[in-house]
């Protein structure tokens, strides 16, 4: 029983790390209908950019702690612009076809730009809380605590963002009807940039979290992306809140089924349950057609 | 002559290669009422798409209170005092009632207005306050037409097109949607309303428009036009 607990506790923060991961891609896929395949390099330079601020430069722990925050952003509103909009304005109708294969590129020349400048040799993230807590005979690491109190935290600050303010509103009213905000008035061309402005700075805080407990390499955000994308197809694509709970229940299925079947069994399963997921109910758990949109 | 509250002139525009307004020049006066009807497809719904800036104008010129408004995006014509009450009512499915008037009032920032506008609105369309919290997807037809009217309303603007109001409801909806035209015609505001059935406005528009094949080939008053049979039988199938 006593290995149980250390698994739960994998199961829930690797769970917690999914969610975000598709926070981010979900926001995008929901608001423009675009599958921004450089996400995962988005978290991996998030990762770096905490890195390099902490242990190349010094830099104290709360700017350290903000530059995934800001470059993540930063790289997020130049997708839109170099890449997202000229497509979306020249080709409207084969923009979503279009934008997987251009950000793929943008995915591949991010990641060999961190090849270039970090080279391949992994890294330990210097910004993480030592120690761990115990309760009920379980070890719990404090910087497993501090990514789910995090995850937490920015799903809430999401939510709210999406539900409560004018320019959340905006988003998800741009993402139900484009038309139809624009005649309000909507400057559509900024709520996506807003949109990818806010899925980049949240994959950079991702990419921070995902190398606090594994280590940096140019291909850290790869498995998350993978798995994010993942959780948001099991959750009908676009649907927020289906695709955090699938990316908890998934991760807990993952990390039982590494230790009851061995490590090199969790992801063929996870692969399984999604086939078999989508062999039931094609338009994903929640379907596609009824609450694709934010 | 007073500034014209809209004026078109010359108005060509279209989708892909083909024209679909050859040449539309129509005034609306502040304060009135102007219907343009006739046949499906021939270019009614295309006409409001061009004036709120859906459409890119190919030639001629929209003005609004003297302004031009031909190039600007639709965000910023809504802007400058235009709102378009489309076709279809395209409201946000997953946004209750009472969000959906909220994205009416985008553009307005001051929360003492916002508050003003909602209980005018809701005060003109009581069946809104009642469905408040309700998501949109979940209303009827008639439910959804007068949310589509009253977010329009909490826009503010100056000038009101309103696209086939009465499509796809049942009769006794229909006069209802009306009832409300007519309140916020007397209320004073300027109104473009497209519609096919000229008969449901001859009572209310000031002036009417038929259009066919993308030109104006009548105008007057409404009452005018449905005594000219060999019209109504040509252009609207009598």
């Amino acid at each position: 029983m006593e290995i149980l607990g250390p698994v739960l506790v994998a199961g829930i923060t690797t769970g917690a790390l999914y969610a975000l991961a598709t926070i981010g891609l979900s926001l995008v896929w929901g608001a423009l209908g675009m599958l921004n395949m450089a996400h995962g390099a988005l978290l991996t330079i998030g990762g770096y950019a905490a890195f390099t601020l902490a242990t190349l430069l010094g830099a104290p722990w709360p700017v350290a702690v903000l530059a995934p925050v800001a470059v993540g952003a930063l790289i997020g509103a130049a997708i839109y612009l170099l890449v997202a909009q000229p497509l979306l304005a020249r080709a409207p109708r084969s923009f979503e076809t279009n934008v997987i294969i251009a950000t793929f590129g943008v995915a591949i020349a991010l990641e060999n730009a961190v090849l270039l400048i970090f080279g391949g040799q992994p890294f330990g993230q210097s910004i993480a809380l030592p120690g761990h807590l115990q309760a009920g005979g379980i070890f719990v690491p404090w910087q497993n605590v501090l990514i789910v109190a995090v995850v937490l935290v920015l799903m809430a600050a999401t939510a709210f963002f999406l539900a409560r303010t004018r320019a959340g509103r905006a988003i998800r009213a741009t993402a139900q009807h484009r038309e139809a905000a624009q005649l309000l008035g909507v400057p559509v061309g900024r709520v996506y940039l807003q949109v990818l402005a806010l899925s980049g700075g949240i994959a950079g805080t991702c990419g921070l979290l995902v190398s606090s407990i594994t280590q940096l390499s140019p291909t850290l955000g790869a498995d998350p992306m993978l798995k994010a994308f993942i959780m948001c197809v099991v959750a009908g694509l676009g649907n927020l809140p289906g695709a955090i709970g699938a990316a908890f229940v998934l991760a807990l299925i993952e990390a039982f089924a590494s230790y009851g079947l061995g490590a090199r069994w969790g992801f063929p399963l996870l692969l399984a349950i999604v086939i078999l997921v989508l062999i039931w109910r094609p338009d994903g758990l929640f379907g596609r057609a009824a609450v694709r949109r934010l | 002559m007073a500034e014209a509250a809209l004026a078109i002139e010359g108005l060509v525009t279209g989708y892909d290669r083909r024209d679909v307004l050859a040449g539309i020049s129509l005034d609306l006066a502040e304060g009135a009422l102007v219907t343009v009807v006739g046949p499906n497809g021939h270019g009614k719904t295309t006409l409001l798409r061009a004036i709120s800036g859906l459409l890119p104008t190919r030639k001629g010129v929209i003005r609004l209170f003297g302004r031009k408004l031909a190039g600007l995006a639709p965000h910023q014509v809504a802007a400058a005092g235009v709102v378009h009450v489309p076709q279809g009512d395209l409201l946000f499915p997953q946004m209750s009632v009472h969000e959906n008037l909220l994205m009416g009032a985008y553009l307005e920032t001051d929360q003492a207005v916002i508050r003003r506008r909602l209980e005018e609105v809701e005060a003109l369309l009581p069946r809104l306050a009642e469905r408040r919290d309700q998501l949109a997807s979940s209303l009827s037809g008639g439910e959804r037409r007068m949310v589509g009217i009253g977010r329009g309303l909490m826009m503010g603007g100056r000038v009101m097109l309103i696209d086939e109001p009465s499509l796809g409801l049942a009769p006794i909806i229909i006069e209802q949607v009306y009832e409300v035209i007519a309140r916020l015609k007397a209320s004073g505001r300027t109104i473009l309303l497209v519609e096919e059935n000229p008969a449901r406005v001859a009572d209310l528009a000031d002036a009417i428009h038929l259009l066919d094949n993308g030109r104006i080939v009548w105008s007057g008053p409404p009452h005018d036009l449905l005594e000219r049979d060999e019209l109504l039988e040509t252009y609207l199938g009598g």
